[in-house]
């Protein structure tokens, strides 16, 4: 039986603990005091403790819960879309890919664009009067849609999330995809399985570990979603775009409500932590089984 | 070579370059002054500082130097700064709707009788706060009312098209106007005159959208916005300190921009339009009117970027209505850090960028200062633009009662999320009203 080296272990880890304590820990303690007090820009060195109102003030607010809501359905639809869509292409591509690799470069190029910087980009091509698919709609059937009225905003903004991120799920599913040893499938093949059943009944149950950790990739991508829905619309008529990052950054800057920004995203903090304890106890459970 | 050795060569290399910066800086930068980066205020603050630095009574210690950083957070780092105590500028940059926020951290100055003369009251008063000057005002931004000079003059002069222009007026505002010309425009003239140049409304219209509205939940937009309510009587309080917002006149302004969405007078997609969609939108030739910032005059009248509108786009001052005619109006401007180093340099300063030379030297460098009388004579051959920004500023510019506010930019969001929220149809108009006007009530107490 090999002695584990703690000693040894502590020290190499130290470099890395005290520069994640430093960089992480101290921003965090920071978070910790100004979400207890009465801050403002004005009073950012000498905030004034003032208990938990902050944390009451933002449980009690129906903005805060709209945009826990819309970052919640926004993650889990684009999560569900793209990694559908990745799993799809990557078993479908399959073939292809693996004579012209070249063929991944491409489909990953929309990954590589910052999401502001799609934003961006949508803020042009949806735009009535520069953007190329309000004019072909326009010229081919008169129709001018609203892309980013209060009604079809979620749509849209789901669609350019999909778009984007879809390459990176199909990157994992394609990687998971191509692992999966020939031989596997020569004697499913030898025993008559084929087609949809040597997919179902062989390769999807080979493939769900790789499905688990791309849908929760994506589902927390999709939650903390900011940069592309800012740039594109803000915080949406009546917020109605309101993501819990936006809601944040909007306490935080736009209203200069420090105390309650920080408090909400101690909250959020403390879910997700609390989220990744419970699947990180689940796969340990499972791994021992 | 040991370390020792290397430590403290390098040590008394950094001493001595650090001894040769201060010497540096104490010898140039007497008098610092943080600006507003990265536009043509950056430009013209440059050319006024130059200008003053090369005068031969402004004594060496006296003399300005500049500092720039990034837009991003501007006034929010600025409001860190200024409550810490910074020494680091002796005259900081300051804009009207937060001129409220700094003031405890700034000192108020006298520049002069002579500066009435240069700016008049009503731009002076951009930089005021509780009756004192805190700056001088370097640039101004109101309102005007774009519009297309051929359109309106077809429209005027064809008699089929003021029986059609009155139909539509009595359908959507319950009376058969009369088209007039846009300098006589109330503001159900610019309404009526909207729907009539709209293809929903008017299938014969030359163009596809009357008007283009900026409805964008973005601060901005609201101030663009309330001088429709303004011309009804609207205010943010009373002189009590009351909240108004709750008005018939806000209403009234409210329900027409809701009116003209719904009728597809501006474009469906007017709930993300800022600044750059409208302009866009407008240099397209498909839209027929628009209230948008001045400075967006240059480049829509300007042939190589516009050639579509340059030499049909004409301006006026936005319509008027019961209570009169009025454009928003805030400035940019420097004034004193209370914490200045060398607050009489400072004051020196800006009592000379208060003077018809200096803002000859800012504005012939690109800045957008609201003159008046002789100073902006002076300036009128090269800048025509700036003729009708100082008298439109003293005609019909205001600033709401509360708007100079530490809380200012927080009611402009409230409002712009609110009122957002009643033209997307997220929400009643009083629901609305009634959002702003508690969120109103907690931040101007």
């Amino acid at each position: 039986m090999i002695e584990t080296p703690t000693r040894e272990n502590r020290i190499l880890a130290a470099p890395v603990v005290i520069f994640l304590l430093a960089m992480l820990g101290f921003p965090a303690v920071l978070d910790l005091i100004y979400s207890v007090s009465t801050v403002s820009f004005e009073n950012l060195r000498a905030p004034e403790l003032s208990g938990f109102g902050n944390y009451r003030a933002v449980l009690a607010d129906d903005e805060f819960w709209s945009a826990v809501s819309f970052s919640t359905r926004f993650g889990l639809l684009t999560a569900a879309l793209e990694t559908a869509l990745g799993l799809f292409l990557a078993v479908f591509l399959a073939p292809l890919i693996q004579k012209r690799f070249w063929l991944m470069a491409v489909l990953m190029m929309p990954m590589i664009i910052a999401p502001s910087l799609m934003g961006l980009m949508y803020r042009l091509v949806l735009h009535e009067f520069v953007g190329p698919l309000p004019y072909y709609l326009y010229e081919w059937f008169r129709l001018s849609p609203s892309f980013l009225s209060p009604k079809s905003a979620f749509t849209t903004l789901v669609v350019i999330e999909t778009l984007q991120w879809t390459p990176f799920t199909l990157l994992l599913f394609y990687t998971a995809y191509t692992a999966i040893p020939g031989d596997i499938r020569e004697a499913a093949q030898v025993d008559g399985t084929r087609g949809w059943r040597l997919f179902t009944h062989i390769e999807l149950p080979m493939l769900l570990p790789t499905l688990v950790v791309a849908f929760g990739i994506r589902f927390i991508d999709g939650f903390r979603v900011f940069d592309n829905i800012y740039v594109l619309i803000g915080s949406g008529a009546g917020g109605s775009s309101t993501s819990l990052s936006i809601y944040i950054y909007t306490a935080f800057f736009k209203a200069a409500d420090i105390g309650k920004a920080l408090a909400a995203s101690v909250l959020l903090f403390a879910v997700a932590f609390g989220a990744l304890w419970l699947v990180g106890r689940l796969l340990k459970r499972r791994a021992k089984t | 070579m040991t370390c020792k050795t290397l430590w403290g060569k390098y040590l008394l290399g950094a001493a001595m370059s650090g001894a040769l910066t201060l010497t540096g800086l104490t010898a140039s930068a007497e008098v610092t002054v943080l600006g507003w980066p990265g536009g043509p205020e950056e430009t013209a603050l440059r050319a006024a500082a130059e200008a003053y630095n090369a005068k031969s009574d402004v004594a060496d210690d006296n003399k300005v130097d500049l500092l720039f950083f990034s837009r991003d957070g501007f006034f929010d780092k600025l409001a860190a700064d200024l409550a810490a105590g910074t020494d680091a500028f002796d005259v900081n940059l300051i804009a009207t709707y937060s001129i409220g926020r700094y003031a405890p951290f700034m000192e108020p100055i006298d520049l002069g009788a002579d500066a009435t003369d240069v700016f008049g009251e009503a731009v002076l008063s951009t930089m005021q706060f509780e009756g004192q000057q805190y700056g001088v005002p370097t640039d101004l931004s109101l309102h005007f009312m774009y519009y297309r000079d051929d359109l309106i003059a077809e429209l005027l002069s064809d008699d089929a098209a003021k029986a059609r222009y009155a139909e539509i007026a009595q359908e959507y505002l319950g009376t058969a106007l009369e088209p007039k010309a846009p300098d006589d425009w109330t503001w159900e003239d610019w309404a009526a005159t909207a729907l009539y140049f709209t293809e929903a409304v008017n299938p014969d219209s030359p163009t596809r959208y009357g008007t283009v509205l900026q409805m964008k939940n973005l601060l901005f937009n609201m101030m663009i916005f309330q001088s429709l309510p303004r011309a009804y009587g609207a205010d943010w309080m009373d002189a009590d300190g009351n909240i108004t917002v709750d008005s018939d006149a806000y209403r009234t302004g409210l329900e027409m921009y809701r009116m003209l969405l719904d009728a597809g007078a501006t474009p469906r997609d007017s709930l993300s339009y800022e600044y750059a969609e409208a302009n866009a939108a407008f240099g397209s030739g498909r839209v027929a009117t628009m209230v948008q910032w001045n400075a967006a005059a240059g480049d829509l009248m300007n042939a190589e970027t516009n050639p579509v509108v340059a030499d049909v786009t004409k301006t006026v001052a936005p319509p008027s209505g019961p209570e009169g005619r009025f454009t928003h109006v805030h400035g940019l401007g420097l004034g004193i850090n209370k914490a200045a180093p060398n607050k009489a340099g400072a004051e020196a300063f800006l009592q000379w960028l208060a003077t018809p030379e200096a803002m000859q030297a800012y504005a012939t460098a690109g800045g957008a200062p609201g003159l008046s009388g002789a100073a902006l004579d002076a300036v009128a051959d090269a800048r025509p633009d700036l003729v009708p920004l100082g008298s439109y500023a003293s005609q019909y510019g205001y600033v709401m009662n509360g708007a100079t506010s530490g809380s200012a930019l927080t009611v402009y969001e409230l409002q712009a999320k609110a009122f957002t929220g009643y033209w997307g149809d997220v929400q009643s108009l009083d629901e609305a009203l009634s959002e702003a006007e508690t969120g109103m009530a907690d931040l101007l107490k």
